[in-house]
């Protein structure tokens, strides 16, 4: 019998198109399965990704936006960057794109539960944060996990993603929701200053708690130093790494960390693994 | 396990009759080049070489490699997968060649993802080896595990003797495939021994790195070790040493279209030696200077592989010691590591 191929990707077609900020080069795309048995197979946890195919042109590496308690479709947030993302963002709705995935491991939410969750996010590296946040405060998890912090910072109030989420979050009273932008802007009337600085005002206990940390990598490393302050321990600090990717699936050879490959190993690793490894990304 | 003999001017008729079964590769002279490709005249096998320039891998990973392909239709999209492989033949590999099949196979199977294009391949393969009756200076086989007629990873084992070849089936695949050959007799029982002594002279005349297959524990502590800097200093950055090398399998993907809207995913060679190998699309790139290049190779051979899969990458071939053009001899980084020294047995 002939080994079926984890090259080959799922049809998909595009639901819906929504465009996150004001310059227009980030887009969350909604993908329906165009097979339902395909659907059911895609049996994903918040912090996944998958690859992205557009016939022609090739693949790239997107982490999955929406959570798992989203029926029906899946979603994700991608920036217009390089060739596949640019043919990503001139399809419309009905066009067809494959979908290998999931891929990675994800964020450990069984290993959370009955913790704390501290979730920091800047700039676009809020898509699988987004997932995570939407799984946790699903009515079938909230009472497994403790209390709920979201930081999320952005340059300006045009590059806010997921408007429409995060008002509802701020509405509920079982999470705390900080929004950040870098600079004043005529109506903001949320924080201003750095993702780092807010973190400290915020000022998150370590005690039982988880703290997960995405962005650029100067928001990561000052976050980091804030964290450490805090008294938070590498165990209890979650990052999600990125490098480049082609296979997805540990075989290509090209997205190691000393001998873990972030597209199998990861892309989540915690503080206290990545302590062990080279500082090689 | 069987045991068999053909006098040498008569293998043209032992690749025909292979040939009526299987797709035959087998080493072949071109341009003064030997090179592993499907023999189509029995005559083309060439048999007197040492080893080829490129690896037999090229057979099992080629160095394009159809994914899958696609045809675009209207809106739609239908998907075409590969057709199954042939029944094939490698024919005169070097056991250190083949050894590096055992590598493909052990990394390609490893885990929840499968890569269906080796293993598939690797199951329609029957590999007769030829042992290695003049290794090159450059050999050190013997260093991780091989030797010049390692059995480890052939079905056939052919040694040169005289005027013959003494064919050995090693697995069941081997034994079953010279059983049914009718251009081959049985073999001259008073020769045998004597093979083996040849064998064990030929195998013990190479030098030995000593403690070759525990280096992974001495690079542990090493990465960041100065020795990098001088070791990367005269590498151009070519990556002939892994283009070459039977075990390297890095690879890259892309796509390849036609006008009428078909086409095909590929997969080919790839190197950790080019910068753009792990170039991201922000610009960002967590090896851009030749140092953490040519430290990547070292430790993906020797500390990642047997740290991942409980292997050595490398099956001491020599082929990146010959091919490189600064002439950068990685046994010499062997060297550099401590406590390591050449001993010769014999």
């Amino acid at each position: 019998m002939q080994l079926e191929s984890p090259y080959i990707p799922v049809l998909t077609t595009i639901k819906s198109i929504v465009r996150e900020n004001e310059v227009n080069d980030i887009k969350t795309f909604e993908f329906v399965f165009n097979d339902e048995e395909d659907y059911k197979k895609f049996d994903y946890v918040a912090g996944q990704f998958a690859e992205l195919s557009v016939f022609g042109l090739g693949e790239c590496p997107i982490g999955i936006a929406s959570s798992p308690t989203e029926k029906g479709s899946i979603k994700f947030t991608v920036k217009k960057a390089g060739e596949v993302t640019a043919a990503l963002h001139n399809l419309e709705v009905g066009d067809i794109v494959g979908i290998r995935g999931p891929l990675g491991n994800g964020w450990p939410v069984e290993e959370m539960k009955g913790k704390n969750i501290v979730i920091i996010g800047g700039g676009f590296a809020f898509s699988t944060l987004r997932s995570l946040t939407i799984f946790i405060l699903h009515e079938d998890n909230r009472k497994n996990y403790g209390e709920i912090t979201v930081i999320y910072g952005n340059r300006e109030s045009g590059e806010v993603l997921y408007g429409d989420v995060l008002e509802e979050w701020e509405k509920r009273d079982d999470i705390n929701v900080v929004l950040t932008i870098d600079r004043e802007q005529e109506g903001w009337t949320r924080k201003v200053g750095f993702v780092a600085p807010i973190v400290k005002e915020v000022s998150p206990s370590p005690e039982n708690a988880v703290a997960i940390v995405c962005g650029p990598p100067i928001m990561i490393k000052t976050t980091l130093d804030v964290l450490k302050e805090l008294k938070f321990s590498d165990e209890q600090i979650l990052l999600s790494l990125e490098m480049r990717m082609k296979c997805g699936i540990g075989k290509c050879g090209r997205c190691n960390v000393g001998n873990k490959f972030v597209c199998l190993d990861g892309p989540v690793f915690s503080q206290a693994e990545l302590n062990k490894l080279p500082k090689e990304y | 396990m069987v045991q068999k003999m053909i006098s040498k001017e008569k293998i043209s008729d032992l690749i025909k009759e292979l040939q009526k079964e299987f797709k035959v590769f087998g080493p072949v002279k071109e341009e003064g080049v030997v090179l592993f490709k499907e023999i189509t005249d029995a005559k083309e096998i060439c048999l007197d070489y040492s080893n080829s320039k490129i690896p037999a891998k090229s057979v099992l990973f080629p160095m394009i490699d159809t994914l899958f392909s696609y045809k675009k239709e209207g809106k739609g999209v239908k998907i075409i997968e590969n057709p199954p492989y042939e029944k094939t033949v490698i024919f005169g590999i070097r056991p250190c060649d083949s050894m590096g099949f055992s590598l493909f196979k052990n990394f390609f199977s490893f885990g929840k993802y499968k890569d269906p294009h080796v293993l598939n391949r690797l199951k329609n393969i029957t590999i007769i080896g030829m042992g290695c009756l003049e290794p090159r200076t450059t050999c050190f086989c013997t260093s991780v595990n091989g030797g010049p007629f390692n059995k480890e990873s052939v079905d056939v084992l052919i040694t040169e003797f005289k005027d013959n070849y003494y064919l050995e089936s090693i697995t069941d695949k081997g034994e079953a495939l010279i059983k049914k050959i009718k251009s081959i007799t049985d073999a001259d029982k008073g020769d045998l021994a004597k093979i083996e002594k040849l064998q064990k002279d030929i195998e013990s005349a190479i030098p030995v790195i000593e403690g070759l297959v525990s280096i992974y524990t001495k690079l542990d502590g090493l990465f960041d070790h100065p020795m990098w800097k001088m070791e990367s200093q005269g590498c151009i950055g070519c990556g002939a040493c892994t283009y070459l090398c039977p075990t390297c399998h890095c690879f890259d993907v892309l796509e390849e279209n036609k006008q009428d809207g078909s086409g095909r995913r590929i997969r080919i060679w790839d190197t950790c030696q080019f910068p753009l190998f792990t170039l991201e699309t922000s610009g960002h790139n967590p090896r851009t200077t030749k140092l953490p290049r040519v430290r990547q190779r070292i430790y993906h051979k020797f500390n990642y592989y047997p740290k991942n899969y409980n292997i050595i990458g490398c099956v001491g071939c020599g082929r990146c010691i010959i091919n490189c053009p600064v002439s950068s001899d990685i046994r010499n980084i062997f060297l550099s590591v401590e406590n390591m020294s050449f001993k010769t047995e014999g």
